[in-house]
């Protein structure tokens, strides 16, 4: 039983920390803004939630903690991406090889 | 806590202050505005992942209590910037 808790806590902590470089690697190499919110977004959602996943394997008892710490994160986490985004698009940040702009139609004027 | 989770936690701690470094570097060098508020969210979402596996690897739960006012903070200031940069003014 023991040593099961561990293997899962391992397994979440190394594709946790996969997740992130590769979140991190995504927010240095993509083209534009809007591309890189994508990226950055990954990493607070299954970088960090597996790490508290290995945090409630390894600790049964008191699990309180990492769940709330991962409702936060799940919850939050869009919301910031989805407010950074329309923040750049507002202040008129151009897409890189975009195909089509729904917004550009709708805003017509900036504020 | 065996051998072997406390190598993997170490080493995953050692990642993580890392892609902090690359972040503050990126951010540094950012080209616009939002690329630097997006390297600061990111630079909090790491510091989140590092809290967590020092709870883990020293065995106390106070770390995560830090994440948790970490991960509040860090939300609302992120929305905070966000609206300042799009609205140019805060109210």
């Amino acid at each position: 039983m023991h040593t099961f808790l561990e293997f899962i806590a391992i397994l979440a902590v190394i594709i946790g920390t996969a997740f992130s470089v590769l979140g991190v690697l995504g927010f240095i190499r993509m083209p534009d803004v809007y591309t890189r919110l994508h990226a950055t977004g990954k990493v607070s959602i299954f970088g960090v939630v597996l790490l508290l996943l290995a945090t409630v394997a390894l600790t049964p008892l008191e699990f309180g903690k990492g769940l709330v710490l991962i409702v936060l994160l799940v919850v939050g986490g869009p919301v910031t991406s989805h407010a950074i985004g329309s923040a750049a698009h507002r202040i008129g940040i151009p897409m890189k090889r975009a195909i089509r702009d729904d917004l550009a139609a709708i805003e017509q004027t900036p504020p | 806590m065996s051998d072997i989770l406390a190598l993997v936690l170490n080493i995953a701690l050692a990642i993580h202050i890392a892609l902090i470094a690359v972040c503050v570097w990126r951010v540094w060098r950012g080209e616009n505005v939002i690329d630097r508020l997006i390297g600061a969210d990111l630079v909090g979402t790491l510091m989140l992942a590092v809290l967590v596996l020092i709870a883990l690897i020293w065995l106390n739960a106070a770390y995560i209590d830090v994440a948790l006012g970490l991960a509040a903070l860090g939300f609302v200031g992120t929305i905070a910037l966000a609206k300042y940069i799009a609205d140019q003014q805060m109210f």
